[in-house]
């Protein structure tokens, strides 16, 4: 079954890859979609691997100050693994899961992207490189990405972590809140005046002792 | 003892005090000759081009798709094919005239000539909400990059047609691709069209849409708000969610859409469009959008006939303190607080002053009036500002034809005109080189009156001053043929922000540059240093004599 289903994709898949592995209508859009073009350094498909990602307002409620996000932020994926995104949009209004930093020799503009218009889903796949990074998955619809609808895809462990992912990483530029003093923040306070004092004290101790 | 030493602090006092009378001040009175001048020449790298634009083929007058897209000789005119695709709807072009703009297939699409008069009458539009220069938690900079003017990035949020793909230029360039601009683009319908507007809120607060002035009614067939005003007709739209409008507008005029959730905020932020309800004609296949307002490049059926032109103006302004906080937070929390809470718009006062979207020089660009001797042009003006709008041409009286909407049964014919806020008018330019509507042809400019609105945060020239250009006072990039002063300060980042001087390259600069500051007078600075001295040791004296009393 294996077996038929590869020898079925380029046939399946032909109408697709006569628009450069692009295809739009009403409900989606798919850009730079790739089952078959090895990237560079890739002997084979090394294996598939599908994800379902749900985009929307209610994956981010877990998480306080985030407006839209996905269900997940960070997956785990193989070199040369050709990974199939069923992405499914919970909302009511348009969401993405565009990749960065691909190869640009297979990947224009180094891009995957899948976009659903709205309450709906599609599928998509791609092929990992074989290099041990990590790379940006995003919503770019404005202000999204920085309203906490980013995550991450990690080839071979990948090379870093991708700072402002909701609940995983911190931001480059977190906001600041306003401060308020509690009783262990008041009680650590007199613990260090007294740990203050006692150093002047055991220094004078100490210098005393010396001197003597 | 005691005497003695209230002696000595008498002393000291006195000293002090006369040494801080005769300390220099920060200014220092010249003497026969004034201070010469110090050369300030700032660098001028940082300078665009006037024109900088990778389509002058989208100028001339052309047909895509079969749709008629008139010439626009300016430097950054519409995207043809973008017209092209709001006129036959973003269903039916064909897909390469679709993918050279960055619609989405579903942001027009027109249905069903109920009428049989060769247009279509159910217009299906729809619109998201974005933010132009909003902080982000990935580093110091503002996202999607939007300028009014060089090195000028206030927050803004705008009503955009749905679109499809990034909403920057590209992956390397955080700039705001073309579509997404203020202002909230002007939508045309035609009168009695039905027409559904959906809003799909994807900015990350509530939004609506409130029709104002348009014929709309106040529930929708189904029973559920069709106003806009959350206090009266609806909930807020949320994140997230959509929500469709149901018009069928019977009365023809330039009109509004604005947002009604904190319109103080929300509104003045710039989610407000003008909303222009066409005459019913035959054949009548309008431009659902304008993008950056300005020329409208395919015009009604009726416009075509009274008119050579049609413009749409829309002025507005922003403040710095209302849009402080989508820079200041990513958090929506502290977001909100900043604006609701901490923000009071009694005590606010505007910054920035925009024409269609930008502010001076940039409304060089594309907020130009280009027009013929002996031309009849429609403008079609809305003040989106708190303030009234004096709109003042030079060279030229226009006439009033319509008021929000309603023709006027006394055309006037001004040179200023007043606008309420949230007014529109409909103003006749005539070109008619007479003496009264026009004085001939040059490069005449068009601006509020209200002073301040002719700076950008109190520096001026900039912000909403515009032009009516005569043909033959157009360079070959469609950019104005200036002969006042030198223009390339102007497009300099660092001019609003006040690093270049308006005088820049004036071989004249003697007279405008800082004078070298003086050295402090040197029988002041004896003086006070006596006394300085005194006091000085008069205290160490003090402190002896209280040491010998223990």
């Amino acid at each position: 079954m294996k077996r038929l289903q590869t020898c079925l994709w380029p046939i399946l898949l032909l109408p697709m890859l006569a628009f450069g592995g692009h295809r739009m209508d009403m409900d989606s859009m798919v850009m730079n979609e790739n089952p078959m073009t090895l990237p560079e350094g890739c002997q084979k498909i090394a294996g598939d691997q599908k994800i379902t990602v749900h985009a929307g307002r209610k994956h981010a409620k877990k998480f306080p100050g985030v407006v839209f996000a996905y269900d997940q932020q960070s997956w785990d994926v193989d070199p040369c693994t050709r990974l199939t995104v069923h992405f499914v949009n919970d909302d009511d209004i348009r969401h993405q899961f565009m990749v960065h930093g691909l190869p640009e020799k297979t990947y224009p503009e180094g891009m995957f992207t899948i976009e659903v218009s709205g309450p709906g889903e599609e599928t998509a796949s791609f092929i990992l490189p074989p290099y041990k990074k990590t790379y940006l998955v995003h919503c770019d619809i404005a202000q999204h990405t920085e309203h906490g609808m980013k995550a991450q895809i990690k080839v071979a462990g990948g090379d870093k972590d991708l700072a402002s992912l909701p609940g995983l990483t911190k931001p480059v530029r977190p906001d600041r809140y306003p401060t308020v003093w509690n009783t262990q923040s008041v009680i650590f306070l007199v613990l260090a005046l007294a740990g203050g004092l006692v150093l002047v004290w055991g220094g004078r101790w100490l210098f005393k002792a010396m001197s003597d | 003892m005691n005497v003695i030493r209230f002696f000595y602090l008498l002393g000291i006092a006195i000293s002090l005090t006369l040494a801080w009378i005769f300390f220099p001040g920060p200014r220092t009175e010249a003497g026969a000759r004034a201070p010469s001048t110090v050369k300030w020449v700032p660098s001028l790298d940082d300078t665009e081009e006037f024109c900088q634009f990778d389509h002058p083929e989208w100028r001339k007058a052309q047909t895509i798709e079969g749709v008629e897209i008139e010439e626009d000789p300016q430097c950054k005119p519409d995207n043809p094919y973008l017209v092209a695709s709001v006129v036959k709807g973003t269903d039916r072009v064909t897909m390469p005239t679709l993918m050279k703009t960055r619609l989405a297939m579903d942001a027009v699409v027109k249905k069903d000539d109920r009428d049989g008069d060769g247009d279509p009458d159910v217009i299906h539009i729809k619109l998201e909400v974005a933010e132009l220069n909003g902080s982000t938690p990935d580093g110091d900079f503002f996202i999607p990059g939007y300028r009014i003017a060089p090195g000028l990035t206030p927050g803004i949020w705008v009503f955009a047609p749905k679109m499809r793909g990034m909403a920057t230029v590209d992956a390397v360039n955080l700039d705001a691709n073309r579509m997404l601009r203020a202002p909230s683009p002007p939508i045309r319908v035609e009168q009695g069209d039905t027409v559904y507007l959906t809003l799909e809120n994807s900015h990350y607060l509530p939004h609506t849409i409130h029709l104002h002035g348009v014929d709309h009614p106040y529930t929708r067939a189904d029973g559920q708000g069709n106003d806009g005003v959350p206090v009266t007709s609806e909930k807020m739209l949320m994140p997230g969610q959509k929500r469709t409008y149901e018009i069928k507008p019977r009365q023809p005029g330039t009109m509004l859409y604005h947002c009604h959730v904190q319109t103080d905020k929300h509104m003045l932020m710039g989610l407000q469009g003008m909303f222009i309800v066409e005459e019913n004609r035959p054949n009548n296949w309008l431009q659902t959008f304008n993008i950056g307002a300005g020329k409208v490049r395919h015009r009604s059926q009726a416009n075509r006939k009274q008119f050579d032109q049609e413009y749409d103006l829309h002025y507005q302004s922003l403040d710095k303190e209302r849009y402080q906080p989508i820079q200041a937070y990513n958090d929506p929390r502290l977001v909100a607080k900043g604006m609701n809470r901490d923000y009071n718009i009694t005590d606010s006062n505007e910054n920035f002053f925009l024409l269609n979207g930008e502010a001076f020089p940039y409304t060089l660009r594309d907020s130009l009036v280009v027009v013929e001797p002996e031309q009849r042009i429609r403008l079609r003006v809305a003040n989106g500002h708190p303030h009234t709008l004096g709109l003042h041409f030079h060279g030229h009286k226009t006439t009033a034809i319509s008021a929000d909407g309603v023709p006027l049964d006394a055309p006037v014919t001004r040179d200023v005109h007043g606008l309420a806020p949230a007014q529109r008018l409909d103003l006749v330019l005539d070109t008619h080189d007479d003496g009264l509507h026009s004085f001939g042809e040059g490069a005449w400019l068009m601006h509020d009156h209200a002073e301040k609105s002719v700076t950008s945060d109190g520096l001026g020239p900039g912000g909403d001053i515009g032009l009516v250009v005569y043909r033959k006072y157009l360079d070959q990039n469609g950019f104005p043929k200036l002969q006042g002063m030198d223009p390339v300060p102007f497009f300099n980042r660092w001019f609003y922000q006040k690093q270049v001087p308006v005088w820049a390259r004036s071989e004249e600069w003697a007279i405008f540059a800082d004078a070298a500051p003086l050295p402090p007078n040197t029988i002041r600075v004896i003086i006070s240093g006596v006394f300085l001295g005194l006091a000085l040791g008069l205290l160490v004296a003090l402190w002896r004599h209280w040491r010998k009393g223990q």
